[in-house]
């Protein structure tokens, strides 16, 4: 005979069925046992206050068990009964139920394979991230870096305007242009001392020759 | 249905309702089994000498047992807060009866188990970093059009300061 376990009601109820039975079984039987007792207590005190008669105790002991053994086999029946209608009919969970704090396996049920998919999936979207990360700081170092070298560029072509504009203020609109003239000049004078000076080695070799 | 104008149909017992009745049916056989005349007739010595006495004594005998029984299912009930788990499971059937098929059951295996309970939490996971990414990856767009818009304008004033510099010249 294969016992059900009912682990799952065990789960909902916090016990297991059948022990709560066992428990309220034993209860029971105690209860029993114990009125009985009592009841056999009651009795011959009642006999102490007959002093004349013939009833021994003994007598009254197996009267007790008699009795006992009689309700003990109608009490086991009885329990027996209700027990088999609570564990079938009110401790039970039905196949077809499902608690609600296992919803989600009804909802998501993933295979080995399925989980570890979806594992993967967002490790790999990890990566994926770390290195958008990554790229990211780059270009903002880059971006930080032109600023920089911007605002050197921009500084030198303000020096730039600064001279245009000293010059506009004197009113040598055409310094640019005479200094250019001037650059132009002096390369030219420089050619023209190079020339004399070629010019005048030639003559005192002339001289020396002559 | 009211439609038939007859009476409603009453719910199926709940559970709190048959454990109810199921207890007091073992009682009430259990005092008809254990009746009066079945206990005088075991102390019949007794029963001969002190009819009424018996008689008193047998009463006292059902009505302390069927005390003693009731408060021991009412310690089970307050004990388990049996009364709300029945309301609790009934309702919880009326709500699957149109689920024929055998529902989940823990396999026994606790990783094979913890699976599933995981899988919502992985897949909050996965859509929050899809939506990072998709985030980092539309800044990182946006910046890298600056990065070239920068590299442009480097490239602009490099020109411009060489058209100076040749002026000057």
């Amino acid at each position: 005979m294969s016992v059900n376990p009912m682990a799952y009601e065990a789960q909902f109820f916090g016990f297991t069925p059948q022990t709560c039975m066992l428990r309220v079984y034993i209860a029971f039987q105690d209860y029993l046992f114990e009125m009985m007792l009592v009841v056999e207590t009651v009795i011959l005190k009642k006999l102490d206050g007959f002093p004349g008669c013939k009833i021994s105790p003994c007598q009254i002991r197996k009267s007790t068990e008699k009795f006992l053994l009689f309700m003990k086999e109608h009490f086991d029946k009885l329990f027996s009964k209700m027990e088999e209608v609570l564990l079938q009919l009110v401790l039970n969970i039905p196949e077809n139920v499902l608690l609600p704090e296992d919803k989600v396996h009804e909802q998501y049920p993933y295979t080995k394979e399925q989980f570890q998919a979806l594992q993967d999936e967002i490790q790999q979207l990890q990566q994926q991230y770390r290195a958008e990360a990554s790229a990211g700081q780059a270009l903002q170092a880059e971006l930080e870096e032109q600023k920089a070298v911007q605002a050197e560029l921009e500084k030198i072509l303000q020096w730039f305007d600064g001279l245009d504009n000293i010059c506009r203020e004197h009113g040598t609109s055409n310094f640019k242009e005479s200094f250019a003239f001037l650059t132009q000049n002096s390369k030219k004078l420089q050619d023209v001392l190079k020339d004399v000076e070629e010019k005048s080695k030639k003559i005192k070799k002339h001289d020396q020759l002559l | 249905s009211g439609s038939d104008g007859g009476p409603p149909v009453p719910a199926a017992p709940g559970r709190a309702q048959v454990f109810a009745a199921v207890v007091d049916t073992f009682l009430e056989k259990l005092v008809t089994a254990g009746s009066y005349q079945r206990f005088a007739n075991c102390y019949r010595c007794f029963y001969r000498l002190q009819p009424e006495m018996t008689r008193s004594i047998y009463d006292q005998f059902v009505s302390q047992l069927q005390t003693s029984i009731k408060e021991e299912i009412q310690d089970v009930k307050d004990e388990g807060n049996l009364e709300v788990l029945f309301n609790s499971l009934d309702k919880m059937v009326e709500e699957a009866k149109d689920h024929k098929e055998p529902a989940w059951r823990p396999s026994g295996i606790p990783e094979e188990d913890v699976r599933s309970a995981m899988v919502p939490y992985l897949l909050k996971h996965r859509s929050y970093l899809q939506k990072v990414l998709k985030e980092k990856e539309e800044e990182n767009r946006r910046v890298a059009e600056s990065v070239l818009a920068g590299r442009d304008r480097i490239a602009e004033l490099q020109q411009l300061i060489q058209a100076r510099k040749l002026a000057w010249q």
